[in-house]
């Protein structure tokens, strides 16, 4: 699936530095908790997002795009942090266009960022 | 202990701020504005982290709320937001913010920085 930018392939999916980052505030067990918590509420927030947009909820679109911007940046994925931005944007312009699928295409990305941070999680308790 | 009240719907950033503030701050926290004024009120704090993006009344409400009430009008008040557009921080001092942190938290002694320089201002201001 190609992706016009900023949520495009050009630029790196994940960032490493971001899960560093979480170890130096907190070690480990700051970096597991940041983890199992991104793994329950992105999934939450992308189907609250998708649920405001069969809705035609803007407003709700937009604060649960918001959510899921800041907190995939935080847990470095980057990708994941574009699109979000990307529909964040749309959904403040009043427009719901093309977030439909913007939507499927994060719970695509999430499939991908949920395998990346188990395995880091993993790593970084052991 | 000097005492923050955080002001924020998302767990994983409570979680966060608790793990950089922690040992430092004694921590109180609200997830919504309703409680967050309630609170404030009953038990007043030195600084207030105030998330804009929440649910029912924002962030901004709550400040404009905040700034209008007799006994909280002077609590140093910094906004954390991941609305990171040029000219946003211009739009938040304006509004009554003294300060103005962006998430994702990337560096935290920004952050450190700003709540001991409003911690300061207020001791100043108050003696």
């Amino acid at each position: 699936m190609e992706l016009s930018s900023p949520g495009g392939t050009e630029l790196p999916a994940t960032d490493a530095t971001a899960l560093d980052r979480l170890r130096r505030f907190g070690g480990p067990k700051l970096l597991g908790e940041m983890i199992t918590l991104f793994l329950v509420a992105a999934p939450e927030r992308i189907a609250v997002a998708r649920t405001a947009v069969a809705g035609g909820d803007v407003e709700g679109a937009e604060r649960a795009l918001h959510s899921l911007k800041s907190s995939a940046a935080q847990l470095g994925a980057m990708r994941m942090q574009r699109l979000s931005e990307q529909g964040e944007q749309r959904a403040r312009t009043g427009t719901l266009e093309g977030l439909a699928q913007l939507t499927q295409e994060l719970d695509d990305e999430f499939a991908r960022v949920s395998e990346w941070l188990t395995h880091a999680r993993n790593e970084g308790v052991a | 202990m000097t005492t923050i009240a955080i002001v924020e719907d998302n767990a994983d950033n409570r979680l966060l701020l608790q793990a950089i503030l922690d040992g430092l701050y004694e921590l109180v926290e609200y997830e919504n504005g309703i409680d967050a004024l309630a609170g404030l009120a009953a038990s007043l704090p030195d600084l207030v982290l105030l998330d804009i993006s929440l649910p029912g009344m924002d962030g901004n409400e709550i400040l404009a709320r905040i700034r209008a009430d007799d006994t909280l009008r002077k609590l140093p008040v910094i906004a954390l937001t991941a609305h990171a557009m040029s000219g946003d921080r211009e739009k938040y001092l304006a509004a009554g913010f003294n300060d103005y942190i962006t998430k994702p938290i990337v560096d935290e002694t920004l952050l450190l920085s700003a709540i001991e320089r409003w911690l300061t201002a207020s001791r100043l201001g108050r003696s």
